[in-house]
């Protein structure tokens, strides 16, 4: 029973760490961006929608399209007017620039909420689903079918919608893309918004399952850099199966070994760096590794 | 009524400092094959990558049935009708054969009925299109990439088609495909340059040849007098005098 409790929580967990690593690596694909700013994104995603429920008391996961929305004009406008001029130059200048977008944003939730843990107290906060002689939390099940539908809905647009067949397009073949007319400037930042806009998604979803504070981005980052280095950086595919691997390691650590759990998660990451260093679904290495 | 497809006047262009076309002077006919041979840094990708719009020429002039096209953009380009089908590695690989055709309709996307009868039309042409629909183009062989990388250009309904080196890395028999997809695209009223390394076939293909050398056109005639003449085939056939 126990590895059943265990199978299930990982994968509620991968489900939530799906949504979070699919921004990154769709960043990373059409990009070549290892945008480290995105736990950032994520963190400060998750502090908006603490403020709005602590003025309003509005259920969060309503506050998904408004946050995802925000987030993706904030994207673009990032895009345009920083990593537009820092992009030529390689991606190590890019991924400097999104570190120093970290340490600002990180800066300034201090600034605005404190050094101090928030939480988000729903309804269901402190609630259980019980299934057979399984308990769930309901924030986590929660977080995590919301995570499933922004998820199912972002993959019916990539397959569905023009921009979604450039966005694809453009990470496969980039100069393919340019002879058949696709702007890469337009659907680059594009793409840069589309993936805030999971991390403002993702950042709702947080904040009703884990206590939030400004220097967890760290955290979050340091996960989903993880994650999509172990499904292949730039495969949106590779990442969800990256999530629901690490999410079960994670959920057996917590389980078994918790003081072990960090070692489990990034011994994974370690093996699979020696072992397939380009991810279980990538095909390209990182431009920037040696 | 001019009978000229693309005219390039007096055309400098580089990278950097340096200029790799020193005042190219190139004509294409409508309808007919054109073909441009020449030794490796001759300059003759480096003419598609300035008709294509990808790169700007510095001096001169770039015309398209007698309009300057030399500021247009890239899409704009295409969208007067000037197509590309680029050495290799043009196909996106995960997508399937239908959806690579499509994808090459990206420019008429908001008119879907145009798009379908484009669709309708390049499967006809190209019988490949329909029998490989769902297969992912990373998994077809070279000379089957190379039909679906000139199937997805059609769907533009181009007037100007320009190849580099179509022959490239194909078996025998691909080559024989693709060459009869070249001659019969002419007939529907298209003009076709090409670049090719294989002097025989491209000389066997076009109607008019042209020889590049260090930025410039050293030989424009015919393609069956460039094929015969004596001092092309010294250069690229390995013949002597």
């Amino acid at each position: 029973m126990e590895i059943i409790q265990v199978l299930s929580y990982g994968i509620l967990l991968g489900g939530l760490y799906s949504l979070l690593s699919s921004g990154l690596a769709l960043i990373f694909g059409v990009l070549d961006i290892v945008n480290v700013a995105q736990g950032a994104f994520l963190v400060s995603g998750a502090f908006l929608t603490w403020q709005i429920w602590d003025l309003t008391g509005i259920e969060p996961i309503l506050l998904i399209p408004v946050v995802a929305l925000l987030w993706f004009g904030l994207g673009i406008i990032i895009y345009r007017t920083l990593f537009v001029r820092v992009a030529p130059q390689g991606p190590s200048m890019t991924v400097l620039l999104s570190f120093g977008l970290a340490l600002i944003i990180e800066g300034a939730l201090n600034l605005i909420f404190g050094n101090k843990f928030k939480s988000v107290q729903t309804s269901y906060s402190l609630q259980s689903y019980k299934l057979g002689e399984i308990n769930f939390p309901a924030p986590q099940v929660i977080a995590s079918l919301a995570a499933a539908v922004v998820l199912v809905l972002l993959y019916l647009y990539l397959m569905l919608s023009w921009a979604g067949r450039a966005l694809r397009a453009t990470a496969q073949n980039r100069d393919g893309a340019a002879l058949i007319g696709i702007s890469h400037r337009k659907i680059s930042s594009f793409a840069y918004g589309l993936g805030m806009a999971t991390a403002g998604a993702g950042g709702v979803l947080i904040s009703v399952s884990y206590p939030i504070y400004p220097a967890t981005h760290y955290e979050w980052i340091s996960k989903l850099l993880g994650i999509i280095v172990l499904g292949g950086m730039g495969s949106i595919p590779g990442a969800i199966i990256g999530s629901m691997l690490l999410g079960i390691v994670e959920a057996a650590g917590n389980t078994y070994a918790p003081q072990w759990t960090i070692l489990f998660f990034y011994g994974v990451i370690i093996l699979s760096l020696l072992f397939k260093p380009e991810g279980l679904l990538g095909a390209r290495s990182r431009k920037d590794s040696v | 009524m001019s009978n000229s497809a693309l005219t390039l006047k007096n055309v400098f262009a580089g990278y950097g400092g340096g200029m790799v076309l020193q005042g190219l002077d190139l004509e294409v006919r409508k309808g007919s094959i054109t073909c441009i041979v020449g030794p490796n840094g001759a300059g003759k990708s480096t003419v598609f990558r300035v008709i294509s719009g990808l790169l700007k020429a510095s001096e001169g002039d770039v015309l398209l049935a007698g309009e300057s096209i030399k500021s247009l953009s890239p899409a704009e380009i295409l969208e007067n009708g000037v197509t590309q089908v680029p050495q290799s590695r043009a196909l996106f690989p995960e997508m399937s054969v239908k959806e690579n055709i499509l994808m090459g309709g990206y420019l008429i996307r908001k008119n879907p009925k145009l798009l379908k009868e484009r669709m309708a039309m390049v499967e006809e042409m190209i019988p490949i299109v329909r029998e490989r629909a769902s297969q992912p183009a990373g998994h077809l062989s070279g000379g089957q990439r190379r039909m679906v990388e000139i199937a997805r250009t059609l769907i533009l309904d181009p007037s100007l088609i320009l190849m580099d080196e179509p022959s490239l890395g194909l078996d025998p028999k691909s080559v024989a495909l693709v060459s009869e997809l070249i001659k019969r695209m002419t007939k529907d009223g298209r003009t076709v340059l090409l670049i090719e390394q294989n002097v025989r076939l491209g000389m066997y293909l076009a109607n008019d040849g042209v020889v590049m050398e260090a930025g410039k056109v050293r030989i424009s005639a015919p393609a069956k007098d460039i094929a015969g003449d004596p001092e092309v085939a010294s250069m690229y056939l390995g013949k002597t005098k």
